[in-house]
């Protein structure tokens, strides 16, 4: 397998590094993380010094540091899913540690609602609305409780095993693409794509029929030597969970450019790799494990084509397998990516800040592809914690904070922390069937349709309808169980109402302006007092301020 | 302070939505800019009443009639008030109307198959670049930005299941997708919740503007007003309800248009276009004829002739057909050879459609086809002439624009054919 790249490795030549690199299944951390955590903890002062470059010669300033507040929801957001209690943003407003932001990342990194908000936040990025199966989350969940490194992550999906039983959902990431619809193929072209898209950056789709027009590295071979293997696969039937079949490879794929008639002919390739050679084997002598028609059991080859993938895409020496994990936490973290469309990743749509991209997707290989590392010097750095108020006057780029879309998740966990009774919900907690119903009318609501991913701040109708008539919501408004609506009732002092209102739904303390405005309504509506603070928490979780993060 | 915020304050410029909808999905400068074209079409305030009778309506049972040839069929060939002009006997109400219509009657495509051809044609059928390419309605509102109704740009009649249908959109996004009315009941959502009065309901909707209003100052605009837009649109759909409130049509018109599911999905059309929606499609379903394709055209082909002669009349009493472009069409049409069960087949190489409205030339006929009603006799025209044909009836140079997707130019029709000149006003 060491054909497919110049083995550069990872940087430390430690024996361990080695061995996660010739053995990826083994799950063991690398312990060269202390030498290379160097390198990722000089992360955040890297983008920052290259960052100020880009304003100097510009002749522009970064904006203002964001205040406590703003920064305390923007972290709890990306890092957790949700928005603050308002016990815990008081907590945090009122910490003496001047190192109080970097406590709080570290903390809410450490929090096992991290591992789920992880597990959501990659669950849209890899299934784009594809639906969800138990197996799969489960998988998720598991990976990132557990900080699996994306490398050895992605190495479980792309070719899944069934046991052991933990990592067997992986498979769903394939199986999912492999259902048919209606009449039509298997769209194992699709799935291909994907693969490009998700786990190197590069959409391979017009490379399927020609190399690409415009962008030269594109060419029809890096979309055809992967489609030689996964449209060799197909939906194991028997078995229950998801698993994949893969039938034996014996020869190479004919294609054919639609412009130019010349027979032309791949093997196994990762895109932009070395093709690999397919050994011939005996007929009936293909398979490893034979085959049991009386069980449906499709056999092992010998040979398999998911499992040389799998060896030599997620590798550090592959640099688009870490510049596409740098570009989508970075995308993540700041709402845009440095590279943008994110499956764009080619020599002619160069990074917005290409010295960034390097620096991320270096520290992305020393940390031995762990996440949390990169995301807490993103978190860290002061380009993540400008603030978006007066984002109007941005002359360059990352000068001011950005707005952030949220997840149909994100919305939901933060409408109950905003609404609920101010406790903090338990992780992990397996979710009664109302609260799974709540759950995927949300996605219904807010989520985008299946295999669009979900990218920019697209409000639509039909969440609009749902915010103003959902039962769902309007019971939120509804006193009981000590929850918003209820506290608030039972404050007198309509000041005292404003504050309380606007730090657990928006996160901050509301202004003499929101005071003055807040107690002016109530105090037109003393008739119906709790009607109208159920208007008014209604108001706040239907603004645009709460929808996003920013 | 008091509660004096006007909803008319808060009326976001729609254009500047769809044009940051438009920068969403288009990451590279845009070819197009819905804007500009906007502007320079506001006054025309076109709209497209597109009726989809799905399964292939036989042409020689409506349009183009051959009676007293091989494989005419029993019905008869009636005159119009267009002299010369005939069409089936089973269009009595319709062929009174003929001095507003244009037949084309030298239809010739590609499909022949119902799943592909349905999609083939409504997307206008273009050359295969890999991409979806928008249904007719879903670029029409593109092209043509928002109009000031406050009503979804793109509404779809049907029976059976509705919500937002997204398919429709392809390459420009789910934005652009149609917002559907199973048996022309409204979307979920739209009632608005029993504990919420109207005066409440007004509450909040301020005090969310208020929010916004605070929360905009200094920031760039887009996301408040992408929001504020959806919002007043859900909000304007709800207060327009009675819209869709069947208990409110006239008598009369409800005699006129016919107690069946197309008639009262006409009428429900009618009032959605008095209201300014942009693009209304109204489907019927049934039309593959392949066993008894003459009991069954007789019902099926009556069906259409009432509510669509009294619409088309009702337009034009309006005022409303200079500015609505109204085309009734299918897949492709039916063979001529009648099968074995009295049926007839599907037949994509020589049928016909209607169109009326804006743009288009009135009282006319236009192609021919063979004595017996098997090939196309004159120029054979395919979808995509249809669709350059509209596009120009609608005053959009389909030609000379170019759809941005994401980068990739792309004609908005078939780059092999033309507008249809004789078709065109």
């Amino acid at each position: 397998m060491s054909g497919f790249w110049r083995n550069s490795a990872c940087s430390g030549s430690s024996l361990l590094c080695l061995l996660r690199q010739c053995l990826p299944l083994l799950a063991v951390g690398c312990w060269c993380c202390d030498c290379v955590s160097v390198t990722a903890d000089e992360l955040a002062q890297r983008i920052d010094s290259l960052l100020q470059q880009s304003f100097t010669s510009a002749q522009a300033e970064p904006g203002p540091v964001s205040d406590d507040g703003e920064f305390c929801r923007r972290v709890t957001l990306d890092l957790i899913g949700r928005i603050p209690a308002a016990s815990e943003l008081a907590a945090f407003l009122g910490h003496p540690d001047p190192q109080r932001r970097v406590l709080l990342v570290d903390q809410l990194l450490s929090s096992p609602e991290h591992s789920r908000r992880m597990a959501d936040l990659f669950h849209v990025m890899l299934m784009e609305r594809r639906g969800d199966h138990p197996e799969w989350l489960g998988f998720l969940r598991t990976s990132f409780a557990g900080q699996k490194p994306w490398d050895q992550l992605v190495r479980e999906i792309l070719d899944p095993q069934e046991t052991p039983e933990q990592i067997r959902g992986a498979a769903w990431f394939i199986t999912r693409r492999l259902e048919k619809v209606g009449q039509q193929d298997t769209d194992y072209p699709g799935l291909t794509r994907d693969i490009g898209r998700l786990f190197l950056g590069c959409d391979l789709q017009c490379a399927q029929c020609h190399d690409h027009l415009t962008i030269s590295d594109y060419r029809q071979i890096e979309f055809q030597g992967l489609y030689t293997v996964y449209r060799n696969t197909s939906i194991r039937k028997d078995v229950k969970f998801p698993a994949v079949a893969e039938q034996p490879l014996t020869k190479k794929t004919d294609f054919m450019s639609v412009f130019e008639k010349q027979s032309l002919t791949v093997g196994p390739r990762v895109p932009f790799g070395v093709e690999q050679e397919i050994p011939q084997y005996e007929s009936g002598q293909e398979f490893a494990v034979a085959p049991d028609r009386a069980t449906n059991f499709p056999g092992v080859p010998k040979f398999r084509g998911l499992q040389l993938i799998a060896q030599s895409l997620p590798v550090s020496a592959n640099r688009r397998f870490a510049e596409n994990l740098a570009n989508r936490l970075w995308f993540v973290m700041f709402g845009t990516g440095l590279v943008n469309p994110l499956d764009q990743l080619h020599d002619d749509n160069s990074a917005t800040h290409p010295e960034v991209l390097a620096a991320v997707a270096d520290a992305v290989t020393a940390a031995g592809f762990r996440i949390q590392p990169i995301l807490r010097e993103l978190a860290l750095s002061q380009a993540y914690q400008r603030s978006s108020a007066g984002a109007a006057s941005e002359r360059v780029l990352y000068q001011y904070g950005r707005e952030k879309r949220l997840s149909a998740e994100q919305l939901l966990a933060s409408v109950l922390m905003a609404c609920g009774d101010g406790d903090l919900m338990a992780a992990g907690d397996s979710l009664s069937e109302a609260e799974q119903k709540r759950a995927e009318s949300f996605v219904k609501a807010f989520g985008n349709i299946p295999g669009e991913p979900e990218l920019e701040f697209s409000p639509s109708l039909k969440a609009a309808l749902f915010v103003l008539n959902d039962p769902l919501l309007q019971e939120q408004l509804q006193p009981g169980g000590g929850n918003l609506s209820e506290r608030l009732a039972a404050i007198a002092d309509n000041g005292a109402v404003a504050e309380q209102l606007y730090r657990s739904v928006l996160s901050r303390v509301p202004d003499a302006e929101e005071v003055e405005f807040v107690s002016d309504y109530l105090g037109q509506r003393a008739d119906a007092r709790r009607q109208a603070i159920g208007n008014l928490i209604w108001g706040l979780l239907a603004s645009t301020e709460f929808c996003l993060n920013h | 302070m008091p509660l004096n915020c006007q909803s008319d304050q808060h009326r976001v410029s729609r254009r500047r939505w769809l044009g940051t909808a438009a920068a969403g999905t288009a990451a590279a400068l845009p070819l197009f800019d819905p804007a500009l074209h906007a502007a320079a079409l506001q006054r025309s305030a076109k709209q497209v009443l597109f009726i989809w009778l799905d399964g292939g309506i036989s042409q020689l049972e409506s349009w183009d009639p051959k009676p007293n040839t091989e494989f005419g069929g029993p019905f008869r060939a009636i005159p119009t008030s267009v002299p010369g002009i005939h069409v089936s006997e089973l269009l009595p109400q319709t062929a009174q109307q003929m001095q507003h219509l244009a037949i084309v009657r030298s239809l010739c495509t590609e499909d022949n198959a119902h799943s592909s051809g349905v999609d083939r044609i409504q997307r206008g059928d273009p050359k295969n670049r890999g991409v979806v390419y928008p249904y007719f309605g879903s670029a029409v509102t593109k092209l043509l930005g928002p109009n000031d109704s406050g009503l979804p740009p793109y509404v779809w009649i049907k029976p059976l299941s509705g919500g937002f249908m997204h398919k429709d959109a392809g390459f420009l996004g789910p934005q652009y997708g149609s917002l559907a009315f199973g048996d022309g009941k409204p979307p979920q959502n739209l009632l608005q919740h029993p504990d919420v009065s109207d005066q409440q309901q007004q509450e909040r909707m301020e005090i969310r503007a208020f929010a916004d209003q605070r929360y905009a100052r200094g920031r760039p605009p887009a996301s408040t007003d992408a929001n504020g837009f959806v919002f007043s649109m859900g909000l304007e759909l709800m207060q327009r309800r009675q819209l869709f409130d069947e208990s409110t049509f006239s008598p009369g018109d409800v005699q006129r248009y016919g107690t069946h599911d197309l008639g009262r999905h006409m009428l429900l059309a009618r009032r959605m276009l008095e209201a300014g929606v942009q693009v209304v499609k109204v489907n019927s379903y049934g039309w593959d004829t392949h066993g008894d394709n003459f009991n069954g055209s007789y019902s099926l082909v009556r069906r259409f002739d009432q509510p669509f002669a009294a619409l088309i009349s009702d337009l034009a009493v309006a005022g409303l057909l200079d500015q609505v472009l109204v085309i009734a069409m299918s897949e492709f049409g039916r063979t001529p050879r009648v099968n074995g069960h009295l049926g007839r087949d599907h037949w994509p190489e020589a049928w016909s459609l209607c169109m009326a409205g804006a743009g288009v030339r009135r009282g006319i006929a236009v192609g021919s086809t063979s004595d017996n009603g098997t090939w196309v006799a004159s120029e054979p025209y395919d979808i995509g002439h249809m669709f350059h044909t509209w596009f120009s009836a609608l005053g959009i140079n389909s030609r000379e624009t170019a759809w941005d997707n994401q980068g990739q130019p792309l004609p908005l029709a078939h780059e092999d054919c033309r507008p249809v000149s004789e078709l065109l006003l």
